[in-house]
């Protein structure tokens, strides 16, 4: 009826893990689901310390892709001075573009700059209106900005000198009042005058505009014109400007720079304050935020994640001992410890899964929320849901060791015996 | 004591002996016990509560260890083997039946019978039709799908003696299998057991039970951890 015992015991493997994970995994499902509340509520902590992983670092990452885009829309190694904001009607002590020349002159390493005046004017095309912000700017707007065209030609000479009614495309500009895509050479009109499109610009992700001390341009979103058909606001000094910007030949010279021009514009209006913005600046001083925010949040979520791996050591402890006795069956006809401890560490493992997709599912929802309530931006990078995933199943398996090393080490009979 | 046949015994016990520690004091559970079992015996096991019965099962099945002597089983030296080989051994070798059934609670009847084969390295697919030959054989189909806690105690033992046979062992033991069954349930049981061993499985079986301890041809009886001379 059977074979001799000896062949078939040293036919068996040297691994000690005798059954199929699928088996395992089969198993620590039925269990896990046996106790649907318990499983939950044990999950808690890890969903929570999940979600808030996925949430708080999707902030993060957003602030960071916003720093990157606000830097990146005005150029690493450019400058804009802008008079900064002061309370009540302004007293004309603003920029004007003589400042320009002297900026050019006196800055050092200084390859171009360029006046720029400001106005939202209503946009008309057909049937299609809304407000676009307007910069009539000179030529050299383009290189003290580095931006790029994606069609047709940018501001030149001739259109300043001649005060030509003409205009450049923000790229999302374009996108909305010419959806077909035939913009250039159209006629627009922008407040009281009829502007035609030479250009449209490439587009540049740019910054979401926010309230806050510094402020770069969205250029996607603007009308470049010439200086010369944009007439300043009403009261204020025909030549006055509200911004310069300047490009210096090496950007580790910008902080030098932002000094120079600065101290410069002191003197030539006295008394009257203004700001510099150095993207440069802007993306050190935000790295160093970012850099805080991310050892609070690590701190947060390995706090989260360690409530929820006791969570879970602790209901796999009371699991172990509640099937105690089913351990004793199971050694008796012929698990060995790795197989017990196997048992209980695949379903502490697929506790603590499931509570990471479900904290991962919550975290994005959260995200979303954040960004759509209380309009901070958010990005969710897919190896960061990686990682929380996989830091989940990490933590089933490293609270489950020692509840599954414990149901390993009872003898056959010590657990058969068990009440 | 040696085996009535001359080929070489399945159960060679050569000074078998199991001490516990009780508080400061050892306290000996079986003293030098030296035993022959035959393959394709039928051995009883019989004495007072506490003369060391289910010890020395214990100690046969492969489920604790002795503390003195020499224990081979096919003339593998058990005392040898390591964790894993010992669960090995168990599950290929040894079938066991408790008194209290010891099927789990949240596990079907088939799913019961099945537990061995999880651990037999022997292919998922052929899981199923094996165990529900061994159900075919207890007469337990018609439960295959009950859980534990619905069946009589007949019946959930039968469903273990199901199990206990489903990796074909050579070595049968049953610790008092009737003794949580009444009379009519027992005998069925005991019936059971016999075509088993009719069948060529080595049974050995504890039991307070006179009529069971009747039917086997050998039976040995224990007192205080020691075995006593054969009956006249």
């Amino acid at each position: 009826m059977s074979a001799s015992l000896t062949p078939q015991v040293r036919a068996l493997p040297a691994w000690p893990l005798s059954v199929p994970l699928r088996t395992l995994i089969l198993l620590a499902r039925r269990n896990v689901l046996l106790h649907r509340l318990r499983s939950a509520l044990s999950i808690l902590g890890v969903v929570f310390g999940v979600a808030a992983v996925v949430a708080m670092s999707s902030v993060g990452e957003g602030a960071r892709r916003e720093a990157l885009s606000q830097v990146a829309a005005l150029g690493i190694d450019t400058i804009a001075v802008r008079p900064a904001p002061a309370p009540g009607p302004s007293d004309g002590s603003g920029l004007v573009l003589a400042d320009v020349e002297s900026l050019r002159r006196v800055v050092p390493g200084s390859v171009a700059a360029a006046a720029v005046r400001e106005a939202s004017l209503g946009a008309e095309l057909g049937d299609r209106r809304s407000d676009v912000s307007v910069a009539g700017t000179t030529p050299e707007y383009a290189r003290a900005a580095t931006l790029t065209l994606a069609i047709g030609r940018f501001l030149c000479d001739l259109d300043l000198t001649d005060g030509k009614r003409v205009g450049v495309l923000g790229a999302a500009v374009a996108r909305q009042l010419f959806p077909l895509g035939d913009a250039v050479g159209q006629l627009l009109r922008l407040g009281d005058d009829w502007y035609r499109v030479v250009g449209i610009l490439a587009e540049r992700g740019a910054p979401r505009r926010r309230a806050g001390p510094i402020r770069t341009r969205d250029v996607d979103h603007t009308v470049f014109v010439p200086l010369s058909t944009l007439g300043p606001a009403a009261g204020r000094a025909p030549d006055s400007i509200d911004e310069i910007v300047l490009r210096v030949d090496d950007g580790r010279q910008v902080a030098r720079a932002a000094e120079v021009a600065q101290a410069l514009l002191q003197r030539h209006h006295p008394g009257a304050a203004f700001g510099v913005v150095v993207p440069r600046e802007i993306l050190k001083q935000k790295a160093r935020t970012q850099r805080i925010f991310n050892v609070v949040t690590g701190a947060i979520a390995a706090i989260g994640l360690l409530v929820g791996g006791i969570g879970i050591m602790n209901i796999m402890l009371a699991t172990v001992a509640e099937r105690t006795r089913e351990i004793g069956v199971r050694r008796a006809v012929g698990a060995t410890q790795v197989d017990i401890a196997a048992q209980f560490l695949v379903e502490s493992s697929l506790l603590t899964s499931v509570g990471g997709v479900v904290g991962a599912a919550l975290g994005m929802s959260g995200s979303i929320a954040i960004q759509s309530w209380a309009d901070w931006p958010t990005a969710l990078s897919p190896l960061m849901l990686l990682v929380a995933l996989f830091t989940a199943c990490a933590v089933g398996v490293g609270f489950g060791l020692y509840p599954a090393w414990r149901a390993a080490q009872l003898t056959p009979m010590e657990a058969l015996r068990s009440e | 004591m040696s085996a009535p046949r001359g080929e070489a015994p399945l159960v060679a016990l050569r000074g078998v002996g199991k001490s516990f520690l009780r508080g400061t004091s050892d306290v000996a559970a079986l003293r030098d016990v030296t035993l022959d079992i035959a393959s394709g015996e039928w051995v009883t096991i019989v004495g007072p509560s506490g003369s060391g019965k289910s010890t020395l099962l214990n100690i046969v099945g492969g489920l604790d260890r002795p503390t003195a002597g020499e224990y081979r089983l096919d003339g593998r030296l058990v005392s040898a083997l390591s964790d894993a080989e010992l669960s090995r051994l168990r599950n290929r070798a040894i079938g066991f039946v408790f008194q209290a059934f010891h099927l789990i609670p949240q596990l079907s009847v088939i799913e019961n019978v099945e537990t061995p084969l999880l651990y037999s390295g022997l292919p998922v697919a052929g899981w199923r039709a094996r165990a529900w030959h061994c159900l075919e054989r207890v007469g337990l189909t018609q439960r295959a799908e009950h859980r534990p806690a619905e069946l009589s105690g007949g019946e959930a033992q039968r469903a273990a003696l199901a199990r206990a046979l489903v990796l074909d062992p050579r070595l049968l033991l049953a610790d008092e299998p009737t003794g949580n069954l009444d009379s009519v349930t027992g005998e069925e049981i005991a019936r059971l057991l016999g075509e088993l061993h009719a069948d060529g499985h080595t049974v050995v079986l504890v039991t307070h039970n006179e009529r069971l301890a009747q039917r086997a041809p050998r039976v040995i009886a224990l007192r205080d951890g020691a075995i006593e001379p054969a009956r006249p």
